[in-house]
């Protein structure tokens, strides 16, 4: 299919207007524990423990958290060290949330 | 026979537990287990093996086996994106899970006593690879679906109670472990 002229536009605007449009979630699971996915967020992210634990709530209570952003290739790579630790976490473009 | 504690912490970044010998059959056995169900996963004999070299495999469908999919999840809700990661990453992913499974498994073989030292590095590795094995039984107690209070209600003669047995005694040495590990981050 051929995208149409404005479709292209938009893929462009998408890129240029930030540089930081990729982002890393961590879906809800009923094995890991809390704390566990606390210590990991705070060991991968080097976040405070405060915010870590802030982070892990919204994933319990709300089933999501974004838990980084940034460019495609350092989300993949933050998805990759969060599947290495048993965290289900996928990526997407910041604008799709 | 020895008697089996959790992880306690020494000094600046050491932790040390003592496990039963029971306790430590079930952890090398199940740990070997998490090893040769990555195994199943292997590539092709036939593959490229510059290819396999710099780590891309032929895997770019998800794994058919339940407890698989969850250790090898999909990164992309996008079918096509998840492929391509998939081809790329997979592999190695395999390779840092089977590593975490085979520390906890050598370790125990070779410590006759049962007791085990950890450094802070070894105890992200115990950690992730007791996550793994929570991970696989929970794919097979259906803890997605079966609340506690009813896994705890499971008959004295249903094979699943042992299995639920194990579970929960590995939730607790692994947040044993996190408790040792957190005095330390939060000092």
């Amino acid at each position: 299919m051929v995208k149409t002229k404005s479709k292209i536009e938009e893929e462009i605007n998408a890129i240029f207007s930030s540089d930081r449009p990729w982002i890393t979630i961590v879906w809800d699971d009923p094995v890991n524990l809390m704390t566990y996915v606390t210590y990991v967020f705070m060991e991968l992210f080097g976040y405070s423990h405060e915010r870590a634990t802030e982070l892990m709530m919204k994933v319990h209570n709300e089933g999501k958290a974004v838990v980084s952003e940034g460019t495609r290739e350092e989300m993949e790579h933050d998805v990759a060290r969060l599947h290495e630790y048993g965290l289900w976490a996928t990526l997407q473009r910041g604008d799709q949330g | 026979m020895n008697e089996g504690h959790g992880f306690t912490r020494h000094g600046e970044e050491l932790y040390v537990a003592q496990f039963a010998d029971s306790e430590k059959e079930v952890l090398i056995n199940l740990s070997q287990q998490i090893i040769e169900l990555l195994a199943e996963r292997v590539d092709q004999q036939d593959q490229d093996p510059l290819a396999a070299m710099v780590g891309i495999t032929f895997h770019d469908s998800p794994p058919d086996d339940e407890v698989l999919l969850r250790l090898l999840p999909n990164a992309y809700a996008d079918g096509v994106d998840a492929a391509e990661f998939r081809r790329y990453t997979e592999s190695v992913l395999r390779t840092k899970k089977q590593a975490h499974a085979m520390s906890i498994r050598t370790m125990l073989m070779s410590s006759e006593d049962g007791s085990i030292e950890l450094n802070h590095e070894l105890a992200n590795a115990w950690l992730g690879g007791i996550n793994d094995i929570r991970l696989a039984l929970g794919v097979r107690l259906n803890v997605e679906k079966n609340s506690h209070e009813e896994l705890e209600l499971l008959a004295p003669d249903d094979p699943m109670r042992g299995v639920y047995g194990v579970y929960s005694w590995l939730g607790w040495l692994q947040g044993n472990l996190l408790e040792a590990l957190m005095d330390g981050l939060e000092s």
